[in-house]
C-alpha cells in the first residue's frame, strides 16, 4: 500500500482515536478548572489557571484514600489467591488423568453462562447466615474462585509438552513439585495475564460491592465514587477529579502491562 | 504397579482441583440450585416468616407485570448495541491491521475505555450528556441543531444513550480480538485474490470475513451474554430511570431483590434471563452453518 495512503489512513484513525479518548481528556481538563469554566463553550481544553483544589479535596475531605485502600486490599488478595488456585486446578485438568475430568470441566464451562443475577440473591441470604454480609469477606471469599481463570490457564498448560512432566516424574518428582518448580515458572506470562485481568475485574467491580456492602467505610472505589456523585451531583469539578482518581490505577497498570493484557485478551478470543 | 500409579494420579488430580472446585461449588453451583428453589416461593426477605411454596405464581405474576414487559423492551434495545459494536470493531481491526503506522498507539487508544473502570468513566459520560449545558449539546447547538436530545435525562433517548456509552466501552476490546484473528489469515490467500483481480472490498468480503467468521461467532455470543447480564452502568447512572426508561431485565432483578426484597420473584426473573441467554446462544450456535467457515 502506497505510503501516502497509509499516512492518510493513519491520520483518520488517529483523529477517531482522539475522539475515543476525548471523554478522558475532558475529564482531566474539567478536574483542574474552576466551576464557572466547566460548561464554557467552545471547550477550553487547557484552562488559564490550573486549579488543584478539587483533586486535593477528593483525597482529604472526601477521604478517597479509604476507598482506595479497601479496593487495593481486596483486589490484591483476590488476584494472588485466584491466580494460584486457578493454576492448581488448571494443571489438574490439563495434565492429570482422573475419572470425570472432562465432564467436570464441561460443568465448569457451562457455569460461565450463569448470569450473576441468579446467584446474587442466594449469596445475599447465605452471607447473612454466615455473618459476613457487609464485611469485606463477602467480596474476598467468592473472588478467590474464578472459572475463567481455570479455563485460561488450562489452555496454556495444554500447550506444554507432556514430556516435561514425564521426564520430571522419571527423576522421582511428585506432581506438586513438578507444578511448583516447572509448571509455574513456565507459565509466568499466562499467570501475569490472569493476574492483571483478575486485578482489573476486582478493581472495577461495582455490582458485588453494591449488593454486599452497606457501611461507607467499607466501600470500594467504584461504590465510593457513585456515592460521592449522589451527594455532590452539582460539583462537576469534584466529580471529574474523583473519576480521575478512580481510573488512574487501571490506566497505569494498562500502560505498564499492555503487552500481557492484550495478549491474554487475544488468545482467549481465538482459541475460544 | 501400574494400577496403584493410576490410582495415585487420580487422587492427586482430585487434590489439585479440589480448592477451586470447592469454591465454585459453594459460591456458584449451590447458590444457583438454591435460586431454583426460590423461584417457587414467595419469600420476602423483609418479612422472613412468609416462606411458602406457591408453585408457578411467580411466573403468572411476571407475565402480567408491566414492569417486566418494559424491562424486556429495554433489554432488546440494549442488545441492539451488540451487532453495532461487533461491526465497528471489525472495521477498526481491518483498518488497523494493514493500513497504518502507529499501530500500537492506536490500539491502546481504542482499548483504553475498556480497561478503565466502567463506573468512573460512565459518570464522565453523564456530565458530557448533560442536556442543558453539557459539551455534547453545546456542540450540537453550535452547528445548528436546535433541539438536541435530552440523552440520559429524557425517557425517549435514555436507553439509546446507554447503548452509545456501552458501545464506546466495548468496541476496543472486540477490536483487539479481531486484530488477533486477522493476524492468522495467511497473506497468500489475500495475494491470490488480488492476483485474480479482486479489489480491496472484494478481498474483505470474500476472503477476510469468511476467515474470521469463527471469531465473529464467538464475539457475537459472548457480547450478547455479557450485555444481557450487565446492569452496573445502568444502576450507577440512572438506576433504571428516568422512571423505568432504562430498566433492563438485569436491573429489574436488582430492584425486585434489593429494593422490595421479593426474593422469590427476583429469582424467577433471573432464571428467565438465563433462559433468554441460553436461547440466543443456542440460536447462534445452530445457525452458524450458514455463515461460519472453519
Amino acid at each position: 500500500m502506497p505510503a501516502i495512503k497509509k499516512i492518510a489512513f493513519t491520520l483518520v484513525l488517529f483523529l477517531l482515536g482522539i475522539l475515543m479518548i476525548l471523554p478522558f481528556l475532558w475529564m482531566i481538563s474539567t478536574s483542574i478548572k474552576t466551576p464557572l469554566e466547566v460548561f464554557a463553550f467552545p471547550v477550553q481544553w487547557i484552562p488559564d489557571k490550573i486549579v488543584l483544589e478539587h483533586h486535593i479535596k477528593v483525597w482529604t475531605e472526601h477521604r478517597f484514600y479509604i476507598f482506595y485502600w479497601n479496593s487495593i486490599k481486596i483486589a490484591l488478595i483476590n488476584m494472588v489467591g485466584a491466580t494460584f488456585l486457578s493454576a492448581l486446578a488448571a494443571y489438574g485438568f490439563a495434565k492429570l488423568r482422573f475419572r470425570g475430568r472432562d465432564t467436570l470441566f464441561l460443568l465448569y464451562l457451562s457455569c460461565m453462562m450463569i448470569p450473576p443475577q441468579i446467584i446474587f440473591v442466594p449469596k445475599f441470604i447465605m452471607f447473612h447466615w454466615l455473618g459476613i454480609y457487609n464485611t469485606h469477606w463477602a467480596l474476598i471469599l467468592p473472588g478467590l474462585f474464578t472459572i475463567f481463570g481455570v479455563f485460561l490457564l488450562r489452555q496454556f498448560f495444554m500447550t506444554v509438552p507432556d514430556e516435561y512432566v514425564e521426564a520430571a516424574q522419571l527423576e522421582g518428582a511428585g506432581h506438586f513439585r513438578i507444578f511448583l518448580r516447572i509448571m509455574l515458572p513456565l507459565a509466568k506470562p499466562a499467570l501475569a495475564t490472569l493476574a492483571i485481568l483478575d486485578f482489573s475485574w476486582n478493581w472495577n467491580d461495582y455490582e458485588n460491592a453494591l449488593v454486599f456492602l452497606i457501611s461507607k467505610d467499607l466501600y470500594t472505589v467504584p461504590l465510593g465514587l457513585q456515592n460521592f456523585i449522589l451527594e455532590n451531583s452539582i460539583d462537576y469539578n469534584g466529580m471529574m477529579a474523583a473519576a480521575s482518581a478512580g481510573i488512574l490505577p487501571m490506566l497505569i497498570i494498562f500502560l505498564i502491562g499492555q503487552k500481557f493484557i492484550i495478549q491474554g485478551v487475544s488468545s482467549s478470543g481465538i482459541k475460544g | 504397579m501400574k494400577r496403584t500409579w493410576h490410582r495415585k494420579q487420580q487422587l492427586v488430580g482430585y487434590l489439585f482441583i479440589a480448592p477451586n472446585l470447592t469454591g465454585v461449588l459453594v459460591f456458584f453451583i449451590l447458590p444457583a440450585l438454591f435460586s431454583i428453589v426460590l423461584v417457587f416461593t414467595d419469600w420476602n426477605f423483609a418479612n422472613r416468616n412468609s416462606f411458602n411454596f406457591i408453585g408457578l405464581e411467580n411466573f403468572k405474576r411476571m407475565f402480567n407485570d408491566d414492569a417486566f414487559r418494559i424491562s424486556v423492551k429495554n433489554t432488546l434495545i440494549f442488545i441492539l448495541s451488540v451487532p453495532v459494536m461487533v461491526f465497528l470493531a471489525f472495521l477498526l481491526a481491518v483498518a488497523l491491521n494493514n493500513s497504518v503506522y502507529l499501530k500500537k498507539t492506536l490500539r491502546a487508544m481504542y482499548f483504553m475505555p475498556y480497561i478503565t473502570s466502567g463506573v468512573a468513566v460512565a459518570f464522565v459520560w453523564m456530565v458530557l450528556f448533560e442536556p442543558y449545558q453539557g459539551p455534547i449539546n453545546s456542540f450540537l447547538k453550535s452547528v445548528g441543531v436546535e433541539n438536541p436530545p435530552g440523552w440520559l435525562a429524557s425517557p425517549a433517548t435514555a436507553m439509546y444513550s446507554i447503548d452509545i456509552i456501552w458501545i464506546w466501552l466495548m468496541v476496543g476490546y472486540k477490536m483487539v480480538i479481531y486484530l488477533a484473528a486477522l493476524q492468522e489469515i495467511p497473506e497468500e490467500l489475500k495475494e491470490a485474490a488480488r492476483i485474480d483481480g479482486a479489489n480491496v472490498f472484494q478481498v474483505i468480503r470474500y476472503v477476510t470475513i469468511p476467515l474470521v467468521s469463527p471469531t465473529t461467532l464467538l464475539l457475537m455470543i459472548t457480547s450478547f451474554i455479557g450485555t444481557i447480564k450487565h446492569f452496573g452502568i445502568i444502576q450507577a447512572l440512572t438506576e433504571g430511570g428516568p422512571g423505568q426508561a432504562t430498566m433492563v431485565m438485569a436491573q429489574l432483578i436488582y430492584r425486585a431483590a434489593f429494593r422490595y426484597y421479593e426474593m422469590g420473584y427476583a429469582a424467577t426473573i433471573s432464571w428467565v434471563l438465563f433462559m433468554a441467554v441460553l436461547l440466543i446462544t443456542l440460536l447462534q450456535w445452530y445457525t452458524q452453518k450458514k455463515w461460519v467457515y472453519y
